[in-house]
């Protein structure tokens, strides 16, 4: 019952603890402040956490430097304790009581397209780090609001012809019941028609499935030469689990589109299986910053490598940082405008392609780290998944008049 | 003239071949999926049970059980790597009830007086404790149970739901459930259980130690409570929130059977499991209202429940 006022709290004490260093730091300036909302509580817990691990390290990074503006940064992060009725309020408490400058969040598309209505009215510059449905910068784009992670069109771009030479032509889809589910997986049939296969069947499941053992019972049925499981979270590990438990992989192809390297960890070895896309990877040969970046992150989370959620966390950060000190700005509007067609350096973007944001829908074209699961790491347990390429996000995204967004600048 | 109906009549028979065939593979969808739904329904009387028992005594609606179930799970992922499957599937529900007899003693005995919304929201509210708990000292991400190999795997090429786990998983759901009827049918202590469910008050001036009485009721349902969690961490994903997803259908178990049968619990929980599981072959979206529909049907039907007894929650 008085969850939030406990969570409220237990976020002020993590708040304080790590806003005091940097305030020390920059004596006599007002801090800037950031305001981030995520689903700490529910099933995206674990994600939403690594995107706050990494949004800190970037304000840690970025005040160590100087700040933005001579001025140093401060994240407040809220729970939206994945309510689109919570993270509405959350949003609107740190824009009109905190003053923060902007908004980060959410993991949960459904969340991240309610705070952009708020946003939007409130004239603040926001990016969605973490939530994937293509309306955020398709049919719904705001002229104030970036996307660091993909869209589910461009997930479905990376792999869809890989499966198809790969494993055959006849996908059964088990797919989760809401948006994000939705506009994926119309994405990979799209994609499949496209190069001549056929859709046996798509089992819609609702979220928070936590078995799934009828539609397997159902998918099997159909004899098709690949599942694609397009669930996340605890779902996908519940998919997967009961897959390999049912020896379905032995017979039946298992793949999907977006796979994170949390919930491979909480799949038992042989369960980790697939060909996949990740956001990002913690793994690459000789990306610039990035050793420093894994060894930062461990050195804060017990060892703990990044994820791509991390990743997210920090690029958003830095986003605004970035921005706000090459214009001599924190105004919204004008630092809305100068992201169009905004490069990442090397230190942020940490992967080998070019990565900016795009002008037209103010999407981040970021790479898609295309690959296999892998039961055990090799050199290092956290290593479980197998990268075979890394294809630019301008290859895998739809251009922006196939999108659906046109952008309406405030007058 | 009579080639064209030679092939008519041919590609007549096709057709009927096929429909059969049809009509095999459907049979053969249905018949798995109602054998599917009960195994799916064994674990939902394993949880039911234990809340019904706690219920029935206490007049404790145990918002808490998800948790319970949780921490079962969780300490035996802790105890894993020290003792085995085996060792944890015995030792975490019964750590998990010693802790349910510590929050049974210190937070529900004093309210047994009381309304029993008060228990409700004391449960309530611990549920969601339990949850923040186990994120605090496990940590969000999700935990990998393993279980032994020859257990993880489909018993035949045909049934390949049923694995070895799985059975096991509804092996020991009789076994418990047999064990927990001959408890309260043969032993001093079931007696009393069930002569207190009936009239408390009554067992209470017969010089029975009632306060005990509860406490150990009150353990036996977190044990099945933990017992559950250790099973379904075996096949789910192990993480704070699954609870709350595996609560709502025990209560479903519970009203549809009928509150204060135990066997309407047994029956109740079969009976959504496999409602649920043959909805998904017509209608996925549908399958988990299902159960619900099916609770409203026979509260309206028979609001007493399935077996239950009249006047049982006033």
């Amino acid at each position: 019952m008085n969850r939030r006022t406990l969570l409220k709290a237990g976020a002020a004490v993590g708040a304080a603890q790590i806003a005091s260093p940097f305030v020390i730091a920059a004596r006599g300036e007002t801090p800037i402040k950031i305001g981030m909302v995520d689903p700490l509580t529910g099933v995206y817990a674990a994600v939403a956490q690594n995107e706050v691990v990494g949004a800190r390290l970037a304000v840690d990074n970025i005040n160590a430097k100087g700040g933005v503006l001579g001025r140093p940064l401060e994240l407040l992060v809220e729970d939206s304790a994945n309510d689109v009725g919570t993270g509405v309020q959350k949003t609107r408490k740190l824009i009109e009581r905190d003053q923060v400058s902007f908004i980060i969040g959410d993991v949960n598309s459904g969340i991240a397209q309610a705070m952009a209505q708020v946003t939007a009215e409130k004239k603040v510059l926001h990016v969605v780090s973490g939530g994937h449905t293509d309306g955020i910068t398709g049919k719904d784009c705001k002229w104030n609001v970036y996307r660091v992670c993909n869209t589910t069109r461009m997930e479905a771009n990376s792999v869809s012809d890989l499966l198809f030479n790969k494993y055959g032509k006849r996908w059964h889809f088990i797919t989760p019941d809401y948006a994000f589910g939705h506009t994926l997986q119309e994405a990979c049939a799209a994609n499949l028609k496209k190069l001549g296969g056929t859709v046996t069947g798509n089992e819609l499941a609702p979220l928070g499935t936590s078995d799934f053992s009828a539609y397997l019972i159902k998918a099997r049925a159909a004899n098709p030469d690949v599942l694609i499981l397009l669930p996340q979270g605890s779902d996908m590990v519940n998919c997967l689990k009961q897959i390999v438990q049912f020896g379905i992989n032995r017979q039946i192809h298992v793949a999907g589109t977006q796979q994170e390297l949390e919930s491979l960890e909480a799949l038992p070895p042989e369960a980790r299986i697939g060909i996949w896309m990740f956001e990002w990877y913690w793994k690459q040969a000789n990306t610039p910053h990035l050793a420093e970046f894994v060894a930062e992150i461990r050195k804060r989370t017990g060892g703990k490598v990044p994820t791509a959620r991390t990743w997210f966390g920090y690029t958003s950060v830095y986003t605004f940082a970035l921005a706000a000190n090459r214009e001599k700005t924190i105004d919204s509007f004008k630092l809305a405008q100068a992201l169009g067609d905004f490069e990442m350096p090397d230190e942020v973007k940490l992967q080998p392609n070019k990565v900016y944001y795009r002008k037209g829908d103010h999407q981040l074209m970021t790479s898609a780290f295309v690959g296999e699961a892998q039961p055990k790491g090799a050199s290092d347990p956290q290593d479980l998944f197998r990268v075979d390429s890394i294809v630019a996000g301008d290859t895998t995204s739809p251009p922006v008049s196939e999108t659906g967004c046109t952008l309406q600048w405030p007058a | 003239m009579t080639g064209g109906v030679v092939t008519s009549a041919r590609s007549l028979t096709g057709a009927r071949i096929f429909e059969v065939q049809r009509a095999d593979a459907m049979t053969q969808l249905l018949l798995f999926n109602v054998t599917n739904g009960l195994i799916i329904g064994a674990f939902y009387v394993l949880m039911a049970l234990g809340l019904s028992l706690i219920l029935n005594l206490s007049n404790v609606i145990n918002f808490a059980h998800g948790g319970f179930l949780v921490i079962g799970g969780y300490i035996a992922y802790t105890i894993t790597p020290y003792l085995g499957f085996w060792g944890a599937l015995l030792v975490a529900p019964l750590l998990t009830a010693a802790i349910g007899i510590v929050v049974e003693r210190i937070l529900i005995r004093p309210l047994y007086g009381r309304d029993p919304l008060y228990s409700l929201l004391l449960t309530f509210g611990l549920a969601f404790i339990i949850e923040d708990g186990t994120r605090f000292i496990w940590g969000a991400q999700g935990k990998p149970v393993t279980i032994p190999a020859f257990l993880a795997q489909p018993l035949s090429y045909e049934f390949f739901f049923i694995t070895g786990y799985r059975l096991f998983m509804v092996l020991m759901v009789v076994a418990s459930v047999s064990l927990l009827f001959a408890l309260l049918r043969y032993t001093r202590l079931g007696m009393r259980i069930r002569a207190g469910t009936l009239d408390l008050e009554t067992v209470s001036a017969l010089g029975i130690n009632v306060g005990m009485l509860r406490s150990l009721n009150f353990a036996v349902g977190v044990f099945l409570a933990g017992l559950s969690g250790v099973l379904a961490a075996g096949q789910l994903g192990l993480e704070p929130t699954m609870g709350t997803g595996l609560l709502m259908p025990s209560f479903v178990a519970i009203i549809v059977g009928g509150v204060g049968s135990l066997p309407g619990t047994l029956f109740g929980g079969l009976l959504i499991g496999v409602a649920s599981g043959v909805t998904a072959v017509f209608l996925p979206s549908a399958s988990e209202a299902i159960m619900y529909v099916l609770m409203a049907v026979v509260l309206l039907i028979r609001p007493r429940g399935l077996f239950g007894e009249e006047g049982m929650m006033t």
